[in-house]
């Protein structure tokens, strides 16, 4: 292996504090927006570091269990390992992580893996609410992960590739080249399927935030709370560096990268000020119909029309 | 000298002088007449035996002329092979009943005397070669016979006796009639010189002649519907009588029918069908019955329209050389193990299917039954499976696919009602035990030990060399003597046995079978280690389990179809018997059974149809089948894809994986099931990547795979059962490994078999892991658990690992099945299915969570408090198969390379490494890399959670300090979340989970039972019209045949 581990790793490092640092400021940025059409005046930029900071600072702790105390570490692990495997600038070596050591099978798949290591702590706690949040996570995901499916193999195929690297270059010489104009119907039944993957409302259920406490994070605090805290920073921002790469063709640049990632971002936000909460019942059902629908037709629609 | 003695003209010599002599000494003393009974009959036997053998090593057959005159002018005897060994299988099994029956038979001069001259109307029936003659044996086999079962003079003995009367005699006087007619035309009576002259038998009277023969000889062999006499008196008769009737007078009489069969060449179609009609029929039936002689009664019908089926067919065909073994073998079988079976039915005493619940825990009784009922549904080693696999194989070849269609239906539906039968002799209930001593089970014992010793005999004859084959019989005998032993000494006896068994038969296989002999064998005995940790007796279990793997051995090293399916067999047989020693096994063992069958039917059939278009039972020449390649490949396929619990053939796998002991269970789904996947891959690799068979048959393949995938997916959300969920997980995973080989391509085998020992290892983990949970919570309702990650720390990191392991999150083994498959199916070009493919892995994370969720998370239990790790002995394996978990996690090359080696010879193709790295068409997959890289990202935020609880306390609490939204949990048991984990999803998708299946299933079984309903309305219990249906069968035998002559 000709890889200097150490310039690698330097490299990662670094790309990590930016997507991290960058995902607290949009979530604050996200959530002025939110307050704004609500008429409030919503948190300053700082409110998400200051709120982990905070959090990391508490004096006191408690543990339900090994599992519990772990169950941050591998959702933190889930986010910033997700981030190690995606490329993040196009063309660049030094921002293109360690995407050499799998493709977007190994992305896709590498997700759940924080997703599950919180799933065992938050049950450890014994909370129930905890354990509901989950089930109805993951039922959601069961769902949304059709439309997501489907939309990535019609680009797979339209671009012969499993390589985000080679994705993303495909898509370079304009914007006419981005899938989003090459492939409409894919990005349509992706970006329908973002929505239930980042959890604003209608499909915000199973995380239930102010009103009750239900949801995976019911029972964390403390240190293990700041850590969560950065990893929806920054597996958010991840999720949004993978699809800008699928779908709007990827980024040359890091300003380029924040404009595209906030626009994705957008999506979602303005649908949720726009609709209320779906039932869970609700929201499984609903990306089983137009959504799959949508994914079907673009896998058509890439046979028919830009596979020989 | 000794040939004088052994002449068989002694049989009835000895008969007829004993005969006379009992009322003479049963005046003086009765015991002496009974011990001179007995010796007679023995010294009967012992002509036959001795003139059988003689005959067998090439003496020349013994012609007997009788008045000094030569045939055809006197009557003339003929002791040949065939005749001589019928008349020893029917003396010894006269001896035998004699035995079982004699403190009855005992008690009348009369009994004794028209027993012993029933048997020599028998041997006279099969030696005569006079027509007339043949009629007088008849009348006196008769004549005996219904005394015989009207002595005990209870009314329904002396009513089912007057019917037998009636309807025989009319069959004898068809006989005489017939006999007088071809006399009238052929001028002769000896059987030779009729069918010497047989062109003289012509014309209307010619025709009515042998109609009226053929008649009464199928008349005496009860075909339906014309049998409700017949049925009556398998009911009523005393069991050992019923027992003559149905292997000794049947014998004589199809044997008869075996003589002057050259006179029928043209009503051979009407005989097959009869026998054809009468098979069937009597199964269909059957399974209503509850009583028991009745249920041997409708067996015994069936099994002699199978053997006249046989006969008329193969004779038909020009297969004489054939019929030694499959009517022969059928006889033989059908002889020991129906007999052994009225005698126990006699001993036992319970008319009821349903009372013979009172056997249960008896283990010789229980022996019995099972090797005579295995017997007669022609399960190996006993000779009816020889008989019907030949059989089968010679249907094929004359392109006889409906016949073979009918015989595998009769005997599936056979099948069913014999095992519902022993399913009730397993299962104790509250009637009252049965209390027999050792000394009455002696005959039927003899007939069952007889079977083993006829199946080793006929094995031979039909070309097998049993020696290795054979191993798990010999093995389970074995083992089965060592039964009284404690049971751990037995267990490693097992281990012991099965790892010396299992290196002698697979210890230099090679290529791709090697790589099924490390799961099937080696994982196996792994697997079986586990046994140990649970000390009680478990009678009968380690025998079976030593079958069990060590046909899995013999399977792998098949050349022969025939060593293939007997192999099958085997495995069916002691998994079947296994599952029913669970704790509430017998009923889906009953299911399991019939679907293990069904798919064994297919698999046969599959075979047969090979044969038919190569001449060659080699494995490796199924290849040339040419046109019948679609066909074979189908029937194989589906046959293999049942047994792995292929969609809508389903229902039978949860139950049996649910309700058969826990460690069992480990073994079934991590083990037995990769045999079916090892047969597919087999049949997929001679026939499947052939170009000519085009795509369609795998691309459904493909498509049963996924669905299944997705639906055992499905379904496994919705249990509360710990090891149903798991039942469903395997049928669901197994999909996944069908799906890769229907690819047919290099990297779909390599993906296929990768998740062929990623499974073996997740599953026997996941299995064993819930084996101790159950053990020690003494519950499989996952709701009831709860928080034990605080008791069973080891078996939750098991758990977890595994699942991850199956789940495909990296880094993990499962990845790596989940990237190959995902790549081997969009270069095949199946989205579709690759679609599917990733909802299904989705699905799947539901139940996988719930396992950890409601078993080792949340709430513990109060009662759950002191409960300690499960048993060391059933942590080690599991812990052996992490550590290969871990190491092929990292380094997967060490079982890729191996494996796409041991594929290439079917599917050419080759690995693409870069470095470490595997490329496929479409991405790359580092596996070392990515563990190096995940071990970093959590080493990374866990060290810097480490430090940061340095400088807070971190305080660990008890069960109940959680945020509760304003209230006090009240119980553990209101505060875990578990029972209905996923009502949500079940509320949004369950629609998807309706059991069709099941319920199209239990439609076919309600069919076949009103199907059986309507048939038996014939059965009025009236001789009148038991009489008129004799009639009317002879009158459409007559417009059936019109014009055949």
């Amino acid at each position: 292996m000709d890889i200097d581990w150490f310039q690698k790793i330097g490299n990662f490092g670094l790309t990590l504090l930016i997507v991290t640092v960058y995902g607290l400021f949009m979530g604050a940025f996200i959530e002025r927006i939110i307050a704004k059409v609500q008429g409030r005046v919503g948190i300053p930029y700082t409110q998400p570091i200051i709120n982990i900071l905070q959090t990391l600072t508490r004096r006191t702790a408690i543990s339900h269990g090994i599992m519990f105390y772990l169950g941050p570490v591998f959702r933190i692990a889930g986010g910033v390992g997700t981030l190690a495997f995606v490329p993040v600038i196009f063309g660049s070596e030094t921002f293109s992580n360690f995407s050499g050591a799998g493709d977007l099978m190994l992305v896709i798949y590498f997700m759940f893996f924080g997703q599950l290591g919180m799933a065992l702590g938050a049950g450890e706690s014994g909370h129930p609410y905890a354990a509901i949040g989950i089930a109805r996570g993951l039922s959601q995901m069961t769902a949304y992960e059709v439309p997501f499916a489907l939309s990535v193999i019609a680009i797979v195929l339209q671009y012969d590739t499993l390589s985000i690297t080679e994705i993303v270059a495909a898509q370079q010489g304009g914007w006419q080249h981005w899938t989003l104009f090459t492939n409409p119907i894919a990005v349509a039944a992706a970006m329908l399927a973002f929505l239930g993957m980042t959890g604003y409302s209608p499909f915000d259920i199973f995380l239930a935030p102010q009103e009750i406490p239900i949801g995976p994070p019911t029972e964390f605090h403390s240190a293990y709370l700041s850590l969560l805290q950065t990893n929806r920073a920054l597996f958010g921002a991840t999720k949004l560096v993978l699809f800008m790469n699928l779908f709007f063709g990827g980024a040359t640049g890091w300003v380029e990268l924040a404009i595209k990632t906030w626009a994705i971002y957008m999506v979602a936000i303005a649908v949720g000020v726009a609709f209320p909460r779906f039932r869970i019942d609700q929201s499984i059902r609903f990306f089983f119909k137009i959504p799959t629908l949508i994914g079907i037709a673009s896998i058509v629609y890439v046979q028919m029309a830009l596979v020989r | 000298m000794v040939a004088a003695v052994f002449h068989p003209l002694g049989i009835f010599i000895v008969a007829l002088g004993t005969a006379f002599l009992t009322p003479l000494l049963f005046r003086k003393r009765e015991g002496f007449a009974s011990l001179i009974f007995m010796l007679a009959l023995a010294a009967m036997a012992t002509i036959a035996a001795a003139g059988f053998l003689a005959l067998a090593n090439g003496a020349p057959t013994i012609e007997i002329e009788t008045a000094g005159i030569a045939p055809p002018f006197a009557i003339n005897l003929r002791f040949g092979l065939y005749e001589s060994f019928f008349v020893f299988a029917v003396n010894l099994a006269a001896l035998l009943a004699a035995w079982h029956y004699l403190p009855r038979l005992r008690k009348h001069a009369a009994t004794l005397l028209l027993f012993i001259i029933m048997v020599m109307g028998i041997d006279g029936m099969v030696m005569t070669r006079d027509l007339f003659n043949l009629f007088i044996f008849i009348e006196i086999t008769s004549i005996a016979t219904y005394t015989l079962i009207g002595f005990e003079r209870e009314a329904g003995m002396l009513s089912a006796g007057f019917k037998y009367i009636i309807a025989t005699s009319i069959a004898s006087a068809f006989f005489l009639l017939g006999t007088i007619f071809v006399y009238y035309q052929t001028g002769t009576l000896n059987i030779d010189d009729i069918i010497a002259h047989q062109s003289a038998i012509g014309g209307p009277i010619g025709f009515v002649a042998l109609l009226l023969l053929l008649t009464s000889l199928l008349i005496e062999l009860k075909p339906y519907p014309a049998n409700g006499w017949g049925l009556d008196v398998y009911e009523t008769a005393p069991s050992a009588i019923a027992s003559m009737i149905s292997v000794g007078v049947s014998a004589g009489v199809i044997f008869a029918l075996y003589k002057v069969q050259p006179l029928f060449g043209d009503f051979l179609t009407s005989i097959a069908v009869v026998g054809g009609i009468t098979f069937l029929a009597s199964n269909v039936i059957g399974l209503r019955q509850n009583n028991v002689k009745r249920l041997l009664g409708y067996s015994s019908i069936g099994q002699m329209g199978l053997m006249v089926l046989a006969m008329a067919l193969l004779q038909q065909h020009g297969q004489h050389t054939h019929l030694a073994l499959i009517v022969g073998g059928l006889f033989l079988n059908h002889l020991l193990a129906k007999a052994g079976l009225f005698w126990l039915a006699g001993v036992v005493q319970r008319d009821t299917v349903r009372g013979w619940a009172g056997v249960a825990g008896k283990p010789l009784l229980l022996l019995v039954l099972g090797v005579c009922l295995a017997a007669l549904i022609g399960l190996p080693p006993f000779p009816g499976f020889w008989a019907k696999w030949g059989l089968v194989m010679e249907l094929a070849v004359d392109n006889l696919y409906g016949w073979i269609a009918l015989v595998l239906v009769g005997s599936l539906l056979e099948a069913a009602y014999l095992f519902r039968w022993f399913g009730h002799a397993l299962r104790a209930d509250d009637s009252e035990p049965v209390n027999v001593g050792v000394a009455p089970l002696l005959p039927p014992a003899a007939a069952a030990a007889l079977l083993a010793v006829a199946g080793y005999f006929t094995a031979r004859s039909a070309g097998v060399v049993p020696g290795q084959l054979l191993l798990p019989v010999y093995a389970a005998g074995a083992l089965f003597l060592l039964d009284g032993l404690p049971g751990r000494l037995k267990s490693l006896a097992m281990l012991a046995v099965v790892a010396g068994g299992g290196f002698w038969v697979a210890g230099d296989l090679q290529g791709l079978n090697r790589i099924f002999a490390l799961i099937l064998v080696a994982g196996g005995l792994l697997m079986a280690v586990a046994t140990l940790y649970r000390g009680d007796a478990r009678k009968g279990f380690y025998p079976l389990l030593a079958a069990l793997l060590l046909s899995l051995a013999t399977l792998l090293t098949a050349h022969t179809s025939l060593e293939f399916f007997t192999s099958w067999e085997l495995m069916t047989l002691s998994s079947y018997l296994l599952v029913t020693l669970g704790r509430d096994g017998v009923k889906p063992a009953l299911s399991y059974l019939l679907f293990s069958l069904g798919s064994a039917f297919l698999i046969l059939a599959g075979f047969a149809v090979a044969f038919a278009a190569t001449g060659s039972i080699e494995l490796a020449a199924l290849g040339n089948a040419g046109d019948s390649v679609p066909l074979v490949f189908s029937l194989l396929a589906l046959g293999f894809v049942i047994k792995a619990g292929a969609f809508g053939f389903h229902i039978w796998l949860p139950g049996a994986y649910t309700e058969a002991d826990d460690d069992t269970t480990a073994i079934l789904s991590a083990v037995m099931s990769k045999a079916s996947i090892f047969g597919l891959v087999i049949v997929a690799g001679q026939l499947g990547v052939r170009a000519d068979i085009g795509l369609e048959p795998a691309y459904v393949l493909g498509w049963i795979g996924m669905l299944t995938a997705t639906f055992g997916a499905l379904m496994a959300v919705f249990q509360e059962d710990f090891k149903r969920l798991l039942a469903y997980s395997s049928m669901g995973q197994l999909g996944y490994i069908v799906a890769g080989i229907a690819l047919m391509s290099h990297l779909g085998w390599v993906a296929a078999l990768y998740m062929t020992v990623n499974h073996f290892l997740y599953k026997g983990v996941l299995f064993l892991a819930a084996a101790g949970v159950i053990y020690r919570t003494n519950t499989r309702l996952m709701y009831q658990m709860g928080g034990l990650i605080k008791n069973m720390p080891v078996t939750f990191v098991a758990v977890m690992m595994a699942i991850i392991a199956m789940s495909g999150v990296p880094p993990l083994t499962g990845f790596g099945g989940k990237w190959l498959l995902f790549n081997a199916m969009m270069d095949k070009g199946w989205y579709w299915l690759a679609a599917v493919g990733f909802f299904s892995s989705a699905v799947a994370f539901l139940y996988m969570f719930r396992i950890l969720q409601t078993v080792f998370l949340g709430q513990r239990k109060l009662a759950h408090k002191d409960l300690r790790e499960a048993p060391l002995i059933l942590l080690v394996p599991q812990v052996v198969m992490l550590v290969i978990i871990l190491v092929l996690s990292a380094y997967p090359k060490l079982l890729l390379d191996p494996l796409s080696a041991a594929v290439a010879p079917y599917v050419p193709g080759a690995l693409l490494w870069d470095g470490l790295a595997l490329q496929s068409h479409l991405g790359y997959w580092n596996a070392p890399m990515i563990m190096i890289i995940v071990g970093g990202v959590w080493a990374i935020p866990l060290i810097f959670l480490l430090l940061v609880s340095l400088t807070i306390k971190i305080q660990p609490v008890k069960q109940f300090n959680i945020v509760y939204a304003a209230e006090r949990p009240h119980r553990p048991e209101d505060t875990h979340y578990a029972y209905r984990f996923f009502a949500h999803y079940e509320r949004a998708i369950g629609v998807l989970v309706k059991p069709h299946a099941t319920a199209f299933w239990s439609a076919v079984s309600e069919w076949s039972h009103t199907l059986a309903a309507s048939l038996r309305i014939l059965y009025t219990g009236n001789g009148q019209t038991y009489v008129l249906f004799i009639l009317v069968y002879f009158v459409a035998l007559y417009f059936a045949n019109t014009g055949t002559v």
